[in-house]
Order: C-alpha cells, then structure tokens, then sequence
C-alpha cells in the first residue's frame, strides 16, 4: 500500500492532433515525464487522446490490436511507463482479432498492460457517430493499482447512472472519466457553456453519493469548428471539487487522493455498505422480464 | 423549460471570447498560415468578427477589404474605417462599381426592376467574394467569414457570395446574440445602434425586407433550431402562428445553401456520402 495512503494523480488536458498516433505520443511521452517530477504515480489523458476524436473513416487506418505486435507504435509509453515506475491511462483506437474497433482506454503500469476499458455507451445522437464505427464494450471493469481500486469511464458512459453504480459496488474506490466533451449551449447568467456545468453537477453526484473520488478528464482543441470544454477536474467523496484545469486550455494539475478521506467518509455515510444488489437484482430482472407495473 | 433564446452577457462572455478566438487561432494554424482577410462592410456582423480575428491572431495577421459600390452609403465606409484605425489592422478599399456596371450594361436592364436589383446585390455579392478570394492568395490568408447565424439558417444571404468562406466564428450566434456579443467587445455604438442593413442598395433595410424583427425572428428560430421543437409548440408558447410558418418556411427553403453540391453517386465511394472525413484530416 502507499505511503500515506494516498497515490498522486496527474489529469493531463491535452489538445491531440487529430489521426496523428506518432506526434501525440511524443506528446503523452512528454507529459508523463514531466508529471514524473511532480511526483504523479498515475497519469490520466483524455478519451482517444492518442487519435483525436472525430475520427469517420480514419477509424480504419488508426485501430491498434494491443494484444499483437501492432501495439508496437506504444512502445515509447510502454518504456516510459517503465523506465519512470509509473502507470498512464490514455485513449486509442482498440482493434480486435476479429477486426472489430472499440473506443477504447489502456491502463500501462509499471511497463505493463493491466486494463483496457472498452466504451460501452457510445454516443449516436446529435453530432455524435460512434455507433457508426465501434463496437460497445461489454463490461466495467476494476483493477488493482497498488492497493487502490480503479474503474473507467469513458465519457457517456458516466451519463449512465448503472455504470458508476456498478463500479463502486465492485469495489472501485476511484472513478476515472477521461472524456472529449464538445462545449455547447450558451447559459445566460453562467460563467461557463451548459455542457460543462451539467459535467460538474454529474460528477459532484457520482462522487458523494457513491461516496467515491472522481476523475475527470476532459481534452481541448478544436476538430471542425468544434471545441472541445476541458475543465478537467477531481471530485473528492464529499462531492467537493479539489482541483481544476482551466477551461478551454491546454494544462496538467496534480492531485493526491487520500484513501483515508474516502474510510472516513464511507464510514460516516454507509451508502455502499447498505446497498441492497439483491433487491436492484431482483427490479432488474423483472424489468428485463418485462413484468413492469402490476 | 427555458424558452427564451439565451443572452451573452457579463458571466458568460470572457468564456465564449475565448472559445471563439481559440477557434478562429487553431483553425487558422491547421490551415498552416498566420492570417486571415475579410470584407468589412461597416456592419455589425463584419466588425465583430474582425474584432474577434483581430484579438485571436494579432492585428498584423488580419486585413479588411471594404469594397464599396457606388450606391453604399457613406457612413458605411466611415463606419469600417472606424473598425480599422481602431483595430490598426491593414486595409484597402477596393471599389467594385465599375464591373459591375459594365457587366449590366452588357446585360441591359431589361425583365422587372426588383429581378435586377436581386440580380445586382448578388453580382456584388459575389464580386466581394472574388476578390477576397484572389487576396486570400494573394496574402496567403484564410477568408474569415462574417455571416450570422439568423441569415445563415434564413437564407439571407447570397450563395457562394457573402456565405463563402473558410471559416466562420460568428455562424452559430444569432443576430440578437451578435449585439450582445458586440456590447462586449467595445465595438463603436455606432455601429450597434443602426438598423440593420445588406447596404446593397440605398435605403436597405434587413427587417423591413424580411417583414419581422430579428429580435422576434431569433426567439422563434431558438425554439425550432436550437430547442428542436416543433413549429405548434412554438406557437403553443406564445409566437403568431403565421409568423412561425414563415420563418420556418425560410429555413426550410434555404437548405441548399448551407449544403454543399450535390453528386450523383455512382461509384462505391462518393465524396462527403460515404467517403467520410474531417476538413482536419490531413
């Protein structure tokens, strides 16, 4: 376990080049040693921060299978994820053995692929077309980073409840949203677009009342006239917001998770303790039954 | 439910100055120049998108041409020069009266008057567009494009004329929003307070032209656009029900210029159908 049972976590609010694997990992590679020295144990990009994200049809020419000698290209993470001890979350184009393509997250620790959390809401409204490309991932998953539980979310993943619902009852003690959120809707009387405030009120949500940290990271830029809102930032589980990157820029923060913090709290507020899975079970099978209104 | 089409004001404006000068910088940069060149009318629209260029690029890095016709008034010119000795951005004024006369008086002036007027203000429209175009290359900047979302989504416009551009900053910002926009700004009260107006012949008014204000005109096109909502429930929230039909007949009418061509496909992969990529691409 950590010292101080806190780990170090560096939200890195990058601007990708939009279909430019090489240049942005140059950039992730950059990032990470820098994070390095300021002491940062995980370092968390944004949602495909390694392709940009209105991909169309470069989709195609982008998909990466990591389980091959394709993942070749990720070597200089790979290295530096070893060389400095370090773990990086980062976003790519996944590709599988059948040819399938997912939005997918990479979780390198220590050198070493420890999980791949494959985006299972995506997105088909509006000015969004991942269904158009990906395939839904089918799970969310937690893994062990040195004694603290750690969940992704990719995005519109976290807009659906269940998913952080089902994360922290697997035992998630963070919740990682890396994210490409495009800023929209003008709000009179608010310093910031809609989109970002509706983000902020979701995760102080997530975080309180499933008393666990959040971890949001939101990428920059512009790909086609649109821009992207930033304001990356890390909820604690009181739902207080601890640190933020500007909106609209480019920028890191680092900030220390305390696993002590989340005891306190989750002692004090039993709400995962008390959860009844059996009874969501049981209303979910019914639903899913159709047996719905008696 | 908000219904009323929402105001750039003090809280939000710093952000959305931001977002727009990002844009217009980032965008700018993929195209692997510095600069920008656009037709300064004297306008609103015009000025603030110069303004917004000015600030996100430097004011070495924009040009404004006026382009004058002999009919346009001169409190326009005054106006855009104004904005340019303000900005202290480089300009020519390049007068466009002689081709287009000489062009309609090969024509002849016949068919019905209002036809020639129309025929006239895109000639002219397209004139601009031209030479911004020919500076575009010549300057090796991008065209900044000036037009505002209530003519845009009206089709208050001329088709590869005034609506030609390489990007746009203000395209997604109503014309009510640009005046709140441009209170912002600093922008000249002059240039605030007059009505409205195409400047293509003497006396033009955008709102007498159109038959309604754009202040009632962006309060519905909020609804139906942005709000998605369907022309009776605009109605249902209080806007005059022929109103409504026209003005969603206006944007339903002008669909084709905010498209581009269409192509016959007869190939396995057509351009912009299914041959899908982002103007970024490259």
């Amino acid at each position: 376990m950590k010292k101080n049972n806190s780990m170090k976590i560096c939200l890195a609010q990058t601007n990708p080049k939009v279909g430019d694997l090489k240049k942005n990992i140059e950039n992730h590679v950059e990032i990470i040693s820098g994070a390095k020295v300021q002491g940062a144990e995980l370092v968390v990009f944004p949602e495909l921060s390694l392709t940009g994200y209105f991909l169309k049809d470069s989709v195609y020419d982008l998909g990466i299978n990591i389980h091959t000698g394709e993942s070749a290209v990720l070597k200089p993470i790979y290295k530096t994820s070893e060389d400095l001890n370090i773990s990086v979350i980062a976003g790519f184009v996944e590709k599988d053995e059948d040819f399938n393509f997912y939005n997918s997250s990479f979780c390198i620790s220590k050198g070493k692929l420890i999980n791949v959390h494959r985006k299972v809401y995506l997105p088909t409204y509006g000015m969004f077309e991942e269904l158009r490309y990906f395939k839904p991932g089918d799970g969310f998953g937690v893994f062990d980073m040195d004694g603290v539980k750690v969940s992704v979310l990719t995005c519109e993943d976290a807009w659906h409840l269940s998913s952080s619902y089902i994360a922290v009852n697997k035992g998630a003690h963070i919740i990682i949203v890396n994210s490409a959120s495009p800023a929209r809707g003008i709000a009179a009387g608010l310093n910031k677009f809609n989109s970002m405030n509706m983000w902020e009120e979701l995760l102080s949500v997530i975080a309180f009342y499933y008393k666990s940290y959040v971890i949001y990271v939101n990428r920059v830029g512009f790909e086609d006239g649109i821009g992207f809102s930033g304001g990356s930032c890390i909820f604690n589980p009181l739902g207080e917001m601890e640190k933020k990157l500007d909106y609209l820029e480019e920028g890191v923060v680092s900030a220390d998770i305390n696993l002590d913090l989340l005891n306190n709290e989750r002692f004090k507020t039993p709400l995962i303790r008390d959860e009844n899975l059996n009874l969501t079970l049981k209303e979910i099978e019914s639903i899913v039954n159709n047996e719905t209104i008696k | 439910m908000k219904k009323e089409l929402p105001k750039i004001d003090e809280y939000n404006f710093p952000l959305i100055y931001k977002h727009l000068s990002n844009f217009i910088k980032i965008e700018v940069s993929k195209a692997r120049v510095n600069s920008v060149v656009l037709g300064l009318s004297g306008g609103i629209d015009s000025a603030v998108a110069c303004y917004l260029a000015s600030n996100a690029l430097g004011k070495e890095n924009v040009t404004a041409l006026i382009m004058p016709y002999e009919s346009s008034s001169a409190a326009s010119m005054d106006d855009a020069l104004i904005v340019v000795k303000t900005l202290g951005i480089s300009h020519y004024v390049i007068d466009i009266t002689k081709q287009i006369n000489e062009y309609f008086a090969k024509e002849g002036n016949s068919g019905d008057a209002e036809g020639i007027r129309i025929r006239k203000g895109n000639k002219m429209a397209r004139e601009r567009m031209s030479i911004l175009y020919d500076y575009s290359y010549k300057l090796n900047s991008l065209v900044l494009g000036t037009s505002n979302k209530s003519e845009l989504l009206l089709g208050y416009g001329t088709l590869y004329g005034d609506m030609a551009s390489a990007l746009n900053p203000i395209g997604d910002i109503y014309k009510t929003q640009i005046y709140q926009l441009a209170g912002h700004l600093d922008i000249p009260k002059n240039i605030i307070a007059k009505p409205p107006s195409a400047d293509l012949w003497a006396g033009q008014s955008d709102e007498k032209e159109l038959g309604f204000s754009y202040e009632t005109a962006d309060g519905i096109m909020y609804l139906l656009i942005d709000k998605m909502y369907k022309p009776e429930v605009a109605v249902s929230l209080g806007y005059d029900e022929k109103l409504v039909d026209k003005i969603y007949g206006k944007i339903k009418k002008s669909q084709y210029k905010r498209r581009m061509p269409l192509i016959a496909k007869v190939s396995e992969r057509t351009i912009n159908i299914d041959f899908r990529y982002l103007r970024d691409w490259a």
